[in-house]
C-alpha cells in the first residue's frame, strides 16, 4: 500500500504543475484588476499606477511573472498580496481557522444526519417518518442555498430575533473565549449549518437511499438471510457497508469544498471564512492570493482522492491496487 | 395498448414489467404528468403569455397579482377584472393598488393583440387570453412593470433546458470516460484520472467569473448562457467520471464480467451489457439528482450576476428579484419563480425514483 | 535634578501647554452626553491600516476617525474650515501657503504635533510616487518646508487654486513611520508597507478623535474614543462623546441591513432601493430613523457613448452632439428617480453635484423626455427605421450597439433596463452586457465597448477631477484618442472638437485662476457646453440616504470615505 501512497505522490507533482498553470493562466484573462480601479479615486495618477506595476513586477511577460511565483511556492513562499501589502500565508492563516471549523462541523452533520436517514427512508419507503424525511431532502435541493439563507434571517428578523448572519453577536467577536460566547455562537451557529448542510445532506441522504435500495435487493443479502443470520447482521454488516461504497468517493472530493463552495453562502450570512476573501480576490486580480487559495483547493482534493482510494480498498475487499 | 392481447412474449418482456411497475408508482405518474406540462408550456409560452417579456409597464410597477372576479352584482358573468388604481404613499414611496370597482374589463380568450412572437417559424401575435384595456397581470409585476406571468413561462424555456442539455454533456463525457478509464486501468485509467482531477481542483466560480468578463460583449445573451452550461457540464463530467470509475472497477471483479472475460468477449459488449446495466440505477439517481442542480447552479449565478441577463429571462434571474428584504415583505409575489423551481426539482426527483423503482429488476413490492 | 523639582517643572510645562492649547470649538449641534458605543458596517476588510498603503474604502472609513487633515470640510455647508490648522495664509501671487499648526494637538500616544509630522507626510508619503494611496501628480514641484515647530510652508511652481483642498489628507505621525520611509533609509515602495493588519494597534497612532483598538481578521474593527482629542462641544466638553465605534465587516448590503434592522447596527448608509422597506418600519414605530439628503459627494451614473468606437459607423454617429442629443430626450430621468431611487434622487449636474457651490443650472439644457422628439431628430439624421422598427445605418446595417453596465448593482442594472427599453421606442436597438460593477471602468477605460453606464464620483471642487473632465485626461475614457500618445505627453489636440479644445482652454486657465468668481465663471461656462453638447448623458444624482437608531443623537449623513468630512465625532448617545 505504501508504494501506492508514494506512487500517488509521484504523479501529483506534474498534475499540480499543470493546474497551476492552468489557473495562472484563468486569472491572466481578466480584464480589469486592482491597477485599474485605483484610478478611480482622484488622489491616483497613472504614473502612480505604472510605478507599482513595476514594483509588483506585473509589467514582466506572463510567463516570467508565472516562473517567479512557481520559484517560491516550491521553496514555500505563497507570495505577496498586492492589495494587502502583507504576505499571502498570513492573511490565509488569520481566516483558516473558522473555515476549517465550519467546513468539519458541516461536513461532519451532514454526514450523521444523512447517512442514518438514507438507511431508514430506505427501510421504511412508505412510511411517515420517511415522507417527512424525503420532503425535507426535496425542498434542501430544490431551494437555493442563498434563498434558504435569506428566508432563514427574514424569519428571525420576524419574530424579533437579532441572531441574522455572522458566527456572534458583535460585542463577542473579539471578546475572548467565555461560556457567554460559546453560547451566543450555537445560536448563530445553526442558521449556517442549515444553509450549508441542507443541500449536501439531501443529496448524500438520496443516494444512500437510492444504494440501500439496491443493496438490498442483491443476491448477498438474500443468501445471508437464508443463512439464518440476524436481521441486524445482515443490515449493518452486509447492506449498510456494501450500500456506502460509492458514497467514499464522493466524500474525497468534499474536501476542497472548504475553500470555494462556501463563497455565496458565506456572503449572504455574513460568515469569516475564506470565500469571501477569495472572492474579492478574485475580483481585483489580486493573483498570488488567487493561486495561494486555488492551489491549497487542488492539493486538497488530492489528499481526499488519495484518502477515498484507501479508504475504497478498505471498505471493499473486491478492490486491489497493484 | 394492454386491452388488445398482445403476443405473450412482449406482455411479459423486462421493458413492459417496468413500465407496469411505474404505472402503479402514483407520485411517478403524478411527476411525469407535471413535467410534461412544464415542458409543455415552455413549448407554447409565446402563446400562453399575455405580454412579450420585455414590454414594460411603467404605471403598473410592483402591481399585485390582479384577483379575477366572475360575479358582479351577484351575477355569475364571465371572467374578468377590474382596473387598478396605483397610489405612491407620499412618506415611505411605497407603490399600493386599489381595484377600481366601477371599471370591470372583461378577460377575452384567443386575442390578436401586442407584441409578435415567433412559433415554430410563424410570426402571430395570437394570445391564449387578454383584456382590451387596462392590464391583465395574473401574477403581478416587477419593478418596470413587466408582467411576472410573462416572464416565467417564457423564462422556463431556458430554465427547463438548462439542466437537460447541461447533464447530457456532462453524462456522455463522464460515462463514457469514467466506464474506460475502470474497466481497462492502465495508462488510459491514469491520464483520464489526472484529466479529472485537474478539472475537479479548479474551483468552478473562478472559472465562470473568468470567461464571464472574456465572453466577447457582441454575443447575444442566449450564446453566453449556453456558453456557460457548457463549461458548467465540461466540469461536471469529471465528477461523475469519477464514480463511474469506483463503480466499474468493482462491477469487473464481479463473477459474471470475469467470466465474460474469459470467454473473450469484446470489452465494448462488457462495458455495454455487463457493467452498464449494473449502474442504470446509481446513474439515473445521478441524473435526477444533477438536472436540478444545474437549474440551481444557474441561479447561483445570477445572483453573482454571472449567470443569464437582461433582457432575456430564466427563473434563476427572476428569482434574483426577489432576494432582498424590500420584496420579501412587500412584493412577495416576486417568490413564485422559486416555487417553480421547486416544482419542477420536486418533480424530476419523484420522476427519478419512479424510473429507479421500475428499472429494478429484482424489486420486491 | 531632584524629583520633586522635575514635578514642578513638569507642571509648569503642562500649564503652559494648557494655556496655549487651542481647541476647536463645535457648536451649532445639541450637547451630547459622554459614554456608548456606535456600531456600523464596513463594505469590505481593511487592506491596511495605513491610509496611504491602498486605495481602499474601508480603510479610508477608518482613517477619517483615525487621523486628521490640516484642514476640514464644515458638517453642514462643506465650506473649508481649519482643523490641524488653526490658520493659513495665502500669498506670493497665490503660490505660497503658510499653515499655522493648532497649539496643543497630541497624538494618541502623547507626542506632541509639530511641523515635522506634517512635512513628514507630505515629502515622504503624499509626493511618494510608489505610495499606492498617494498623491505625488498633485505635488510635483511643490516644495515643502518647516518653518519653525508650528509653521508648515508649501510653495507651489504655479498658483493652484484646488490646492487648498489637497491639504484635508491626512497627517501620519513621523515617530511611527520614520522606518518605512526614504528618509529612515528605505526604498520608496517600502512605505506601503507600514501598518500591516496584523500590526500591533498600539503602532497605529493618530490626532483623530478615535484611535485602534483591535482588528479581527475579516470580522471587526474596534476603534476606542482618543482622549488627546482637540475639539470641544459649545460647552467646553471635550468630544468625541462615543467611547467606542465598532466596524463589523459585511459585505452584502442585504445582510447589512437584517444586522441594522437585528439591531446590532447603530447605523447604516443605504440606497434609494431600501428605503421604503426601512421607512416603513420607521412609519409602524420602529425605534429607527431614516433620513435623506441631498448629496454633494456620491457617484452619479451617466452614459458614455464611445467616440472611438471600433465600428467607424458608429464611431461616426457617436460623435454627432445631434445623435446624443436625440438620446438624451429619449432618457425618462422622471421614471428612473421614481423606480429606481424610489424618489430619492433629483435631476443630474454636469459633472457637479446640484448641492455643490460651482454648480451651474444645468436644468434646461438636460432637455425633457420625449419620445416623439428623439424620433424626429434621429430622421433628421438620415437614420431611417428598417422593417422591424429598427432604424438603419448609412451602410444599411441596423442602429445595433451594446450597453454595458453592471449586473451586480441592481442600480445600474435597473437603469440600463430602462434606457433600453425606452431606445427601443425610437428604434435604436441596445444589447445589454452586464459585467461586474467592479470592471466597469476598466472596461470603459479599453477599447471593447459601444455605450455604457458608468459612475465617477463628484468632488467639492471641479478641479479634483480634472482627469475625468478635462478633455485628454486620464478617465475622459469615452474620447481616447484625445489622450496623450505617450504616457506623460501632450494630449493629442488633433483629435479635439472644437467644443473640447474650448474646455481644455477653460479648465487650463481655471486651474492657474485663484479668485472664485472668475473661476467659478470659468467651470459655469464648461458646465453648459457639457450639458449643450451632452458630452456624456448624466442620468440621475442620488440622495445620500441613511438610517440610524433613535439611540443616537447629532446624526449627519457621513459617507464615511470623504477625507476631511468626519461628523461622528459630534454623535452621542441618548
Amino acid at each position: 500500500m505504501w508504494s501506492f501512497v508514494f506512487r500517488r505522490f509521484l504523479v501529483a507533482v506534474p498534475t499540480l504543475l499543470l493546474i497551476s498553470v492552468l489557473i495562472f493562466g484563468v486569472i491572466q484573462l481578466q480584464p480589469g484588476g486592482f491597477l485599474e480601479n485605483m484610478l478611480d479615486d482622484p488622489r491616483v495618477s497613472r504614473e502612480t499606477v505604472e510605478t507599482i506595476r513595476k514594483q509588483y513586477g506585473l509589467d514582466q511577460p506572463v510567463w516570467v511573472q508565472y516562473l517567479d511565483w512557481l520559484g517560491g511556492f516550491v521553496r514555500g513562499d505563497l507570495g505577496y498580496s498586492f492589495l494587502n501589502n502583507r504576505p499571502v500565508s498570513g492573511l490565509v492563516g488569520e481566516r483558516l481557522g473558522w473555515t476549517v471549523f465550519l467546513a468539519l462541523l458541516t461536513i461532519l452533520t451532514t454526514w450523521v444526519v444523512a447517512v442514518p436517514l438514507g438507511i431508514y427512508t430506505a427501510l421504511r419507503r412508505h412510511g411517515l417518518g420517511a415522507t417527512v424525511a424525503n420532503l425535507i431532502g426535496y425542498f434542501g435541493l430544490a431551494t437555493p442555498d442563498f434563498l434558504v439563507a435569506l428566508l432563514l434571517i427574514f424569519a428571525v428578523l420576524s419574530t424579533g430575533g437579532t441572531n441574522v448572519g455572522g458566527l456572534f453577536s458583535p460585542q463577542y467577536i473579539d471578546a475572548p473565549w467565555s461560556w457567554a460566547k460559546f453560547k451566543d455562537m450555537l445560536a448563530h451557529l445553526w442558521i449556517p449549518l442549515i444553509v450549508i448542510g441542507l443541500d449536501g445532506t439531501a443529496s448524500i441522504m438520496r443516494q444512500m437511499r437510492a444504494n440501500m435500495l439496491d443493496v438490498l435487493t442483491q443476491d448477498y443479502i438474500r443468501t445471508a438471510r437464508s443463512k439464518g443470520l440476524a436481521e441486524r447482521v445482515v443490515l449493518w454488516k452486509h447492506a449498510v457497508r456494501n450500500a456506502i461504497n460509492p458514497l467514499i468517493s464522493i466524500a474525497g472530493l468534499s474536501l476542497p469544498n472548504l475553500i470555494s463552495s462556501t463563497i455565496i453562502a458565506s456572503i449572504v450570512l455574513n460568515l469569516p471564512t475564506i470565500g469571501p476573501f477569495l472572492y474579492d480576490s478574485l475580483l481585483n486580480k489580486d493573483q498570488y492570493v488567487v493561486m495561494a487559495l486555488l492551489m491549497m483547493s487542488a492539493i486538497l482534493l488530492m489528499i481526499g482522492n488519495l484518502l477515498a482510494d484507501l479508504a475504497l480498498a478498505w471498505a471493499d475487499p473486491r478492490i486491489r491496487y497493484e | 395498448m394492454s386491452s388488445a392481447p398482445a403476443p405473450r412474449l412482449e406482455r411479459n418482456s423486462p421493458l413492459h414489467l417496468a413500465w407496469r411497475r411505474f404505472l402503479k408508482n402514483r407520485p411517478g405518474v403524478v411527476s411525469t404528468g407535471v413535467l410534461l406540462l412544464l415542458y409543455l408550456v415552455a413549448l407554447f409560452a409565446g402563446f400562453l403569455a399575455p405580454y412579450n417579456l420585455t414590454t414594460q409597464h411603467p404605471d403598473a410597477v410592483y402591481q399585485p397579482p390582479q384577483r379575477v372576479h366572475i360575479f358582479r352584482d351577484g351575477r355569475l358573468v364571465r371572467p374578468f377584472v377590474y382596473r387598478l388604481e396605483k397610489k405612491r404613499d407620499p412618506v415611505t414611496f411605497i407603490a399600493s393598488y386599489q381595484e377600481d370597482q366601477t371599471r370591470p374589463t372583461p378577460i377575452r380568450f384567443f386575442v390578436r393583440q401586442g407584441e409578435p412572437y415567433r412559433f415554430l417559424g410563424f410570426r402571430t401575435n395570437l394570445h391564449l387570453f387578454g383584456v382590451d384595456e387596462g392590464y391583465f397581470f395574473p401574477l403581478g409585476t416587477d419593478q418596470f412593470g413587466r408582467d411576472l406571468l410573462s416572464r416565467i413561462l417564457v423564462g422556463s424555456q431556458v430554465s427547463l433546458t438548462v439542466g437537460v442539455i447541461g447533464v447530457a454533456i456532462s453524462f456522455a463525457i463522464g460515462i463514457l470516460l469514467g466506464g474506460i478509464s475502470g474497466y481497462f486501468g492502465g495508462w488510459m485509467d491514469t491520464l483520464i484520472q489526472r484529466t479529472t482531477e485537474v478539472l475537479l481542483s479548479i474551483p468552478r466560480l473562478p472559472i465562470l467569473m473568468a470567461l464571464s468578463t472574456v465572453i466577447p460583449a457582441s454575443w447575444p445573451s442566449t450564446y453566453v448562457y449556453l456558453g456557460i452550461i457548457a463549461v458548467l457540464s465540461f466540469i461536471g463530467w469529471a465528477g461523475l467520471a469519477r464514480v463511474v470509475r469506483g463503480q466499474v472497477l468493482a462491477a469487473r471483479e464481479v463473477d459474471y464480467v470475469t467470466a465474460a472475460r474469459a470467454i473473450g468477449a469484446p470489452n465494448l459488449r462488457i462495458i455495454l451489457r455487463h457493467i452498464t446495466p449494473n449502474l442504470t440505477s446509481y446513474l439515473i439517481v445521478t441524473a435526477t439528482l444533477a438536472l436540478p442542480g444545474y437549474i440551481i447552479g444557474e441561479s447561483a449565478l445570477s445572483f453573482l450576476g454571472l449567470g443569464i441577463k437582461e433582457p432575456m429571462a430564466s427563473w434563476g434571474l427572476l428569482l434574483k428579484d426577489a432576494q432582498n428584504f424590500q420584496a420579501l415583505s412587500l412584493y412577495p409575489w416576486l417568490l413564485t419563480p422559486g416555487i417553480l423551481i421547486f416544482i419542477s426539482v420536486l418533480a424530476y426527483n419523484f420522476f427519478g425514483d419512479a424510473l429507479r423503482d421500475a428499472a429494478d429488476v429484482r424489486s420486491v413490492d | 535634578m531632584t524629583t520633586r523639582k522635575a514635578l514642578w517643572l513638569l507642571s509648569l510645562v503642562t500649564m503652559g501647554a494648557l494655556a496655549s492649547a487651542q481647541p476647536k470649538v463645535v457648536s451649532g449641534y445639541e450637547n451630547g452626553k459622554p459614554g456608548g458605543t456606535l456600531t456600523m458596517a464596513l463594505s469590505s476588510a481593511p487592506q491596511t491600516l495605513f491610509y496611504y498603503g491602498a486605495i481602499d474604502s474601508a480603510i479610508q472609513t477608518l482613517a477619517n476617525q483615525m487621523f486628521d487633515g490640516l484642514i476640514e470640510y464644515n458638517y453642514k455647508t462643506y465650506q473649508i474650515e481649519p482643523a490641524l490648522a488653526a490658520s493659513w495664509t495665502i500669498t506670493g501671487g497665490s503660490k505660497v501657503y503658510t499653515f499655522k499648526l493648532r497649539k496643543g494637538v497630541k497624538w494618541s500616544d502623547g507626542r506632541d504635533l509639530t511641523a515635522d509630522d506634517v512635512v513628514f507626510t507630505y515629502t515622504q508619503i503624499v509626493a511618494n510616487p510608489e505610495a499606492k494611496g498617494g498623491d505625488a501628480g498633485n505635488f510635483a514641484g511643490v516644495k515643502i518646508e518647516k518653518v519653525d515647530a508650528g509653521t508648515v510652508r508649501f510653495t507651489l511652481p504655479k498658483p493652484a487654486p484646488a490646492f487648498i483642498h489637497y491639504m484635508r489628507l491626512p497627517i501620519m505621525p513621523k515617530h511611527k513611520l520614520l522606518p518605512f520611509s526614504q528618509e529612515g533609509g528605505k526604498k520608496p515602495g517600502e512605505i506601503n508597507n507600514a501598518w500591516p493588519t496584523n500590526v500591533d494597534p498600539a503602532e497605529v497612532v493618530g490626532t483623530g478623535p478615535y484611535r485602534l483598538q483591535s482588528y479581527t481578521a475579516g470580522q471587526k474593527v474596534t476603534l476606542v474614543k482618543n482622549p488627546n482629542y482637540w475639539k470641544r462641544d459649545a460647552d467646553g466638553n471635550s468630544l468625541p462623546y462615543l467611547d467606542r465605534l465598532e466596524y463589523l465587516i459585511i459585505p452584502d448590503s442585504q445582510a447589512q441591513v437584517a444586522q441594522f434592522l437585528a439591531g446590532n447596527l447603530g447605523q447604516l448608509n443605504i440606497t434609494g432601493t431600501d428605503f421604503p422597506t426601512l421607512k416603513q418600519r420607521e412609519v409602524q414605530g420602529a425605534p429607527i430613523r431614516v433620513v435623506a439628503f441631498r448629496a454633494l459627494f456620491g457617484s452619479p451614473p451617466h452614459l458614455a457613448f464611445n467616440y472611438d468606437d471600433k465600428n467607424p459607423e458608429l464611431a461616426a454617429l457617436f460623435r454627432q452632439t445631434e445623435f446624443r442629443r436625440a438620446i438624451q430626450s429619449a432618457i425618462n430621468r422622471k421614471r428612473i428617480i421614481d423606480d429606481v431611487y424610489n424618489g430619492l434622487a433629483e435631476l443630474p449636474g454636469n459633472g457637479v453635484a446640484p448641492v455643490s457651490e460651482w454648480y451651474y443650472d444645468t436644468t434646461r439644457l438636460l432637455g425633457s423626455y420625449d419620445l416623439a422628439a428623439a424620433s424626429a431628430a434621429l430622421d433628421k439624421l438620415g437614420l431611417k427605421r428598417g422593417p422591424d422598427g429598427v432604424r438603419l445605418l448609412p451602410s444599411g446595417k441596423p442602429l445595433e450597439f451594446t450597453l454595458t453596465y453592471g449586473s451586480n448593482s441592481s442600480t445600474f442594472s435597473a437603469i440600463a433596463t430602462i434606457l433600453q427599453n425606452d431606445l427601443k421606442a425610437i428604434g435604436v436597438k441596445a444589447n445589454l452586457q452586464g459585467i461586474l460593477a467592479a470592471n466597469l471602468l476598466s472596461t470603459g477605460r479599453g477599447k471593447d465597448w459601444d455605450a455604457i453606464v458608468l459612475g465617477l464620483g463628484d468632488q467639492p471642487d471641479p478641479e479634483l477631477r480634472t482627469p475625468i473632465w478635462k478633455p485628454g485626461g486620464d478617465l475622459y475614457y469615452w474620447h481616447q484618442s484625445t489622450q496623450p500618445a505617450t504616457p506623460g505627453g501632450p494630449p493629442q489636440f488633433n483629435n479635439f472638437f472644437p467644443w473640447e479644445k474650448e474646455i481644455y482652454d477653460l479648465w487650463e486657465k481655471a486651474a492657474s485662476t485663484t479668485n472664485f468668481t472668475q473661476r467659478k465663471a470659468l467651470y459655469d461656462r464648461w458646465q453648459a457646453i457639457f450639458a449643450r453638447e451632452a458630452m456624456v448623458i448624466m442620468i440621475a444624482k442620488a440622495y445620500a440616504v441613511g438610517a440610524v437608531s433613535t439611540k443616537y443623537g447629532n446624526y449627519l449623513y457621513s459617507l464615511g470615505v470623504i477625507p476631511g468630512y468626519n461628523p461622528v465625532a459630534i454623535m452621542y448617545q441618548k
